[in-house]
């Protein structure tokens, strides 16, 4: 059997668990909604303010839903001795995290289809411009990616899930910096070219992000 | 069990950075100038860089303490690792604390979100995260896996944010700090060079004294294992 | 005048946590070493009631 489709058996296995309860993405697109409502009041957001926080606001938001589908993944694997399965399987570590990751990256990118939109209503700013497609998908990428090494470090803490977004987020602050900056230039009429620093910074963030996960995810599973 | 007596090298060590720091300090005050636009206060720099330098380069020790452990197994790498953190930790506080007592009178707000100061902000969060981490473990073994990746891939992370938050700053400044604003002489040069060195130092003889203690401990634990067995 | 203050506050802080971290591995060290000493001595003992020691 080929990478890809070790790869994409462990993607679809994680989709099918996904559609058949759907607990995860719901919980993460309705954190995103009541999140959207907290900033609104904490803000107070309107007009001309909303649309400067807009790309700010949009990215924590994805970020701490994020955190949510990250943990639950492998609590998830943990509860029904999957990830025990996984590992005895003559796999390279690597397809896990690859199959993992995509997974997740799967779950986040039905949370962004939903919230870019949304936001762009709310906060009437211009989302769904293919340059801010671009700047979310890049984002995702690399926040999905060492979102998924360290939920599998976190589920095996006696904290379990609450020990994610404490490891996770000062390793995010590259990818939201530069997201939250490229989207900004963007809804304001800015051309991708224009924020070709911030696009390549998340480029190199997500290669360099994958690649460190992958060498060490063996590490993390291993027993 | 050898007696752990009289180490040379570290009393040498602590010796030593004691000295420079002294040297450091008075060049601080007395040979350093005064600066133009910040007076007497801007004195503090000197110390606030060489620590932030040291905190960065604890962590960069961490990396490779991490990177070393996972390729070895070795408990030495990871006695290193936490070793490193634990005084990098130390030395990031200072950072985060001075550059706060030096924004205030300075810039008039206890903080400012200027490159250098949260750059040390954030590495001070990874420290917590990456002591929290290993506080939630149990099992030495896996407790030094999952902190050597940790270290790792945090690391890993650093010089990214470093170049994110120059960025985000050159492209929205702060409208209180600015550019900058302090004009550099060659006296400050070498003030600031000698504060580096006098940390660099103090940094090495602190590890050296906290590896040894970890050691000991692992020391006491198979002895209590002896006492058990017997 | 209060700008000098944030300069002496400032290396006292830096003096503070310099002195806090090298006391704190300092104390740790003497409390190991004290248990140490004091485990070695049981050992010893225990050697000595059971005859030959185990040794590994």
């Amino acid at each position: 059997m080929g990478f890809l489709r070790k790869v994409w058996a462990i993607v679809a296995k994680d989709v099918a668990a996904e559609l058949h309860t759907r607990e995860m993405v719901s919980a993460m697109l309705v954190f995103s909604v009541l999140s959207l409502l907290v900033f609104s009041f904490a803000l107070d957001l309107r007009g001309a303010m909303a649309r400067a926080v807009a790309p700010g606001v949009l990215w924590a938001t994805v970020a701490f839903a994020g955190t949510l589908g990250l943990s639950r993944s492998f609590a998830r694997e943990q509860q029904t001795g999957c990830i025990d399965g996984l590992l005895l399987a003559p796999v390279d570590r690597s397809v896990i995290f690859f199959g993992k990751s995509l997974g997740n990256l799967l779950f986040m990118a039905v949370v962004d289809v939903v919230l870019l939109p949304l936001f762009s209503a709310i906060f009437d700013v211009p989302l769904l411009r293919p340059g801010v497609l671009v700047v979310t998908a890049l984002g995702t990428v690399g926040y999905a990616a060492v979102g998924t090494l360290l939920a599998a470090i976190a589920v095996n803490t006696r904290a379990r899930e609450v020990m994610l977004p404490i490891l996770l987020l000062p390793l995010a602050v590259p990818a939201l910096i530069a997201a939250v900056q490229a989207t900004g230039y963007l809804v304001e009429g800015g051309t991708l070219a224009e924020v070709g620093g911030w696009v390549r910074l998340l480029v190199a963030y997500d290669l360099i992000i994958v690649a460190v996960s992958m060498l060490t995810f063996g590490y993390v599973v291993e027993e | 069990m050898r007696e752990p007596g009289q180490d040379r090298l570290g009393i040498a060590l602590t010796g030593l950075s004691a000295v420079v720091l002294f040297v450091a300090l008075g060049m601080a005050f007395l040979y350093a100038p005064r600066e133009a636009t910040m007076g007497d206060v801007q004195r503090i720099f000197y110390f606030h860089v060489a620590s932030a330098w040291v905190g960065f380069f604890a962590f960069f020790v961490t990396f490779l303490a991490g990177v070393g452990y996972l390729a070895r197994g070795e408990r030495q790498w990871d006695i290193l690792a936490l070793s490193s953190v634990e005084i990098g930790l130390t030395f990031i506080a200072m950072t985060v604390v001075t550059g706060s007592l030096w924004a205030r009178p300075v810039w008039g707000t206890y903080w400012t979100w200027e490159p250098r100061l949260t750059i040390s902000a954030v590495q001070l969060l990874i420290y917590i995260a990456y002591g929290m981490l290993r506080a939630a473990i149990d099992g030495p073994r896996r407790k030094a896996r999952f902190a050597a990746v940790y270290g790792i891939v945090a690391f890993v992370t650093v010089p990214l944010s470093w170049f994110a938050i120059r960025w985000w700053r050159t492209i929205h400044p702060d409208i209180l700090t600015g550019g900058g604003g302090m004009a550099i002489t060659s006296r400050m040069v070498h003030t600031l060079l000698v504060s580096l060195a006098a940390f660099t130092l103090l940094y090495a003889s602190l590890l050296r004294q906290r590896v040894r203690l970890e050691r000991a401990t692992d020391a006491l634990a198979r002895l209590r294992a002896r006492i058990e067995t017997t | 005048m209060s700008n000098l203050l944030y300069l002496l506050c400032a290396y006292i802080v830096f003096w503070a946590l310099t002195f806090v971290l090298v006391f704190s591995i300092w104390v740790r060290q003497r409390r190991l070493e004290r248990e140490i000493a004091a485990l070695q001595a049981r050992l010893e003992e225990v050697g000595r009631g059971k005859g030959v020691a185990s040794e590994r």
